[in-house]
């Protein structure tokens, strides 16, 4: 099957396959065009700006809560103001920003790394952006409309239950968590399904770039985590709109129980948002070590044991409800054993850099910050995993410190070295680095000295979730520095944006491989083309683009004039069969649709279940109904 | 581009209808996602139920077991027609897709049928008590899923009756299956959890 043979030199028809790629690969122009794309690079862009927004949001609900805090006895907000402010804050950061984010840099990223034309279920990917982007406007429409949640970003009943929490504040955000659990199943559904069996021929499991594997661990944990959520979020919201009983005491239910299923995800869903950084990470010490990463194997068993370890520790977050001691002392030692799978990935990295000869980007000052920042949030990581310590500290500003030095700490800065190390790829041209590592260190500072106070404040006792606090109580040094600090980061933010506008227009022209990084995605044009590659490319080593140009395989005999990808076993990636994708389509929208208005007309009526259900279903028999003429020719 | 080394695949098939296909992978993602569900449901219902004494309820019956029992035997014979369908789809046999797929249908009607009488007569609802929801979040959820997956059936069933179909057609009538043998898996520990469950385990 491997036979070497000269590409047709004939430069015409060379012309006409590019032509006809273009034009099988294109998206129709216009405003249909536009709502029917398909494309994963055109997707992924949706889901990045999309959850950036979302950031900007959060961030705005941040400062808010720090403004209020920043002296004693402010009464800038009130109560029940700064309930529904942090409570959209935290609901934001997770849901809105943190996992979309992460799914849209992998459906951005993965097709390319992998060396194909786009994920395997391309219109799924579009009904997944479709049904995000509805959960997150119907959140905000309660956020506008004096019915944003108030209740936490977990929403414990009873509190959030029918009796303590009445109007539709709760039930605007536990439908807003199917939304988005369905948008995230929708992506790992699909990318399991590429990575899986859509890499370049010779691109077997050991040469898959540690990018793609934390993507692949990271979405099986989306599989098995999201539907508990789902189901906790489903609970609540059946008892307050159809009088169930799951999660109420008075008939035999049990809110100890929404603790346990809605942590069973909470926990893996930090891991959820954390596995796709420790990816970014890994790309941006290989490229800019310009060496092999050291301890592959070891890299992709840990995040592998990661993945699994995460489903074991959720009690952690519930030391203080007074579980059976054998439960404790099994859940302590759990957590302490993610330490030992972190702390494998942190030496290969530092290994890697060590022996490497280093480039100092931008990027990688977000690596080196990430490690510092994230190390630190290990610490008191593994000091909450004590139960003794918890309990002390249980709900108080340690615990808000620790979770922003792991989640900021753990995928922000991976996530800001991501989009300086991808830019010039998205764009076509480098963003500044000298602004970029300005924008590095304001943000280095301006996170110290936000969350680094907060250690202190909780060890004083100062609880999460007070709106304001008497100036006897001594936290007047900690919260004023927060404040600063807050605004420090927002000012990062700011320089970060300007960078942004800045180079797109007018940054240095980049070209394919800037970095003269290794993996494949630096081998298609910078922006992508529609179709990724003109000849999809063969892996030859773990490495694929540092090997000699001579060495350099590719693969011929895919038909250009419509959507044709290769498809290659799961193991060793040998070529299997070719697959044609569907083009543009205005049916995942139009399913989106019907599914929104099932789950929102539901918060208000439950027939709306019904009437949503046979809508969708007529929704995806237009979506599968076949198209003439139906044969697949060869 | 200068002469390169190329592999060629114009010889590879243009489909495949098989355990190779990416879309027999997203079908298996579905049925983990609906497996970690009901795994969990049925978690909570276990949690629940022995943080209580008494189960069922005072005033909630015992759920009958005959009619539910006699229901399993069109629902297992229901997935054979639906394994000889995806056999006739890898063949491209149009009458044994038909012929398997009309199977699954009817048996799969007949159990739903025998679900509905044995749903009246239940004397409890998901507002009684914590029983109630519980068990009619089992009822409810996998209702959904056969309901669904039955109407997808019956859609194929008169796409290929239509004779507009090719590969991606019978793909789908393949890994329909998948789905199929899961949601009739998936109810019979289900079934013995909540029509056996409490007469097995012992109350007081």
């Amino acid at each position: 099957m491997n036979q070497t043979e000269p590409i047709p030199n004939s430069s015409e028809r060379e012309a006409q396959a590019l032509r006809d790629l273009e034009n099988s690969w294109q998206t129709p122009r216009g405003m249909i065009g536009w709502l029917s794309c398909t494309t994963h690079q055109a997707i992924g862009m949706r889901y990045i700006v999309t959850a950036f927004i979302f950031l900007l949001a959060g961030g705005i609900e941040a400062l808010l809560i720090r403004l209020q805090l920043a002296l004693p006895n402010n009464t800038l907000l009130g109560p029940d103001r700064y309930n529904e402010i942090f409570t959209t804050h935290g609901t934001t950061m997770m849901f809105l920003f943190a996992v979309p984010m992460m799914e849209g840099m992998a459906v951005y990223l993965v097709p390319l790394m992998l060396g194909t034309r786009n994920v395997a279920f391309p219109r799924l990917n579009a009904f997944g952006y479709w049904i995000y982007l509805a959960g997150a406007i119907f959140l905000y429409w309660g956020v506008f409309t004096n019915t944003a949640p108030d209740a936490g970003w977990f929403s414990y009943p009873p509190l959030s239950g029918p009796a303590y929490s009445p109007g539709k504040r709760v039930d605007f955000w536990a439908q807003m968590i199917t939304f988005t659990e369905v948008s995230a199943m929708c992506v790992a559904s699909e990318l399991i399904a590429t990575i899986f069996k859509m890499r370049a021929p010779g691109m077997s499991l050991n040469r898959i770039p540690l990018y793609c594997w934390s993507m692949l661990v990271q979405s099986f944990m989306v599989i098995f985590a999201m539907p508990a959520v789902m189901i906790a979020s489903s609970y609540l919201l059946s008892d307050r709109t159809v009088g169930t009983h799951f999660v109420n005491p008075a008939e035999g239910g049990d809110p100890l129980l929404y603790q346990h299923v809605f942590w069973l995800f909470g926990h893996p869903e930090v891991y959820i948002i954390f596995i796709p950084a420790l990816g970014f990470v890994s790309s941006i010490v290989t490229a800019n070590s310009r060496r092999e990463i050291f301890g592959y194997p070891g890299m992709v068993l840990s995040i592998v044991a990661t993945g699994f370890i995460a489903f074991g520790l959720w009690v952690h977050h519930m030391f203080a409800t007074g579980l059976p001691q054998i439960g404790e002392a099994y859940f302590t030692a759990a957590s302490m054993m993610i330490a030992v799978t972190s702390g494998v990935q942190i030496f290969c990295w530092i290994a890697t850099l060590w022996t490497g000869r280093l480039r100092m980007t931008a990027a990688l000052h977000f690596v080196f910050g990430f490690i510092a920042i994230f190390v630190l949030g290990g610490l008191t990581g593994v000091i909450l995993a004590s139960v003794s310590l918890d309990v002390q500290v249980h709900d108080t500003f340690f615990v808000v410190a620790h979770f922003h030095y792991v989640l900021i700490g753990g995928a922000l800065f991976p996530l800001f070295g991501a989009f300086y190390h991808w830019f010039p790829k998205i764009t076509g041209r480098l963003m500044n680095e000298a602004v970029g590592k300005l924008n590095f260190w304001i943000l280095f500072i301006g996170f110290n000295l936000t969350f680094f106070p907060m250690h202190i404040l909780g060890l004083k006792g100062m609880t999460r979730r007070i709106y304001t606090y008497g100036s006897e109580m001594g936290w007047e040094l900690g919260n004023i520095l927060a404040t600063i600090g807050a605004f420090i980061i927002a000012a990062g933010g700011v320089v970060f944006l300007i960078n942004i506008f800045l180079s797109r227009n007018r940054g240095e022209i980049a070209g394919d491989n800037p970095w003269d990084a290794d993996s494949f995605e630096w081998a298609a044009a910078s922006p992508p083309k529609s179709y990724n590659f003109e000849y999809l490319p063969v892996a030859t080593s773990r490495y694929p683009l540092w090997v000699a140009a001579s060495e350099r395989t590719f693969v011929t005999g895919l038909r250009n004039d419509r959507r044709e990808v290769l498809v290659t076993t799961l193991m060793d990636a040998e070529p299997h069969h070719r697959l044609v994708l569907p083009r543009s389509s205005l049916w995942p929208l139009l399913t989106a649709l019907a599914v929104t208005i099932g789950f929102i007309g539901s918060v208000f009526n439950a027939w709306y279940i019904t009437y949503g259900s046979i809508l969708t279903g007529l929704a995806f028999v237009g979506w599968f109904w076949p198209r003439l003429p139906v044969e697949t020719k060869p | 581009m200068i002469t390169q080394n190329m592999i060629n695949v114009e010889h590879l098939e243009p489909s495949d209808i098989s355990s190779q296909s990416p879309l027999w992978w997203g079908q298996v993602c579905i049925v983990a996602i609906e497996a970690t569900m009901f795994s969990i449901l049925m978690a909570a219902y276990f949690y629940v139920r022995l943080s209580v004494d008494v189960w069922p309820p005072a005033g909630d019956q015992f759920p009958h077991t005959l009619l539910p029992s006699i229901a399993l035997l069109p629902l297992i014979l229901s997935a054979f027609g639906s394994y000889w369908a995806s056999q006739a789809a890898k063949k491209n046999d149009r009458t044994g897709m038909l012929l398997g797929m009309g199977l699954n249908i009817i048996l799969a009607t007949v159990f739903f049928v025998m679900r509905i009488i044995e749903w009246h007569s239940l004397n409890f609802n998901w507002q009684t008590d914590a029983q109630g929801s519980y068990v009619w979040a089992f009822l409810g959820l996998h209702s959904f899923d056969y309901v669904a997956d039955l109407a997808f059936t019956i859609v194929l069933f008169f796409i290929v009756l239509s004779g507009r179909y090719a590969e991606k057609q019978r793909l789908g009538v393949h890994v329909d299956s998948v789905v199929w043998y899961f949601i009739v898996a998936i109810w019979i520990p289900i079934y013995v959890v909540i029509y056996w469950g409490p007469q097995i385990v012992e109350t007081q």
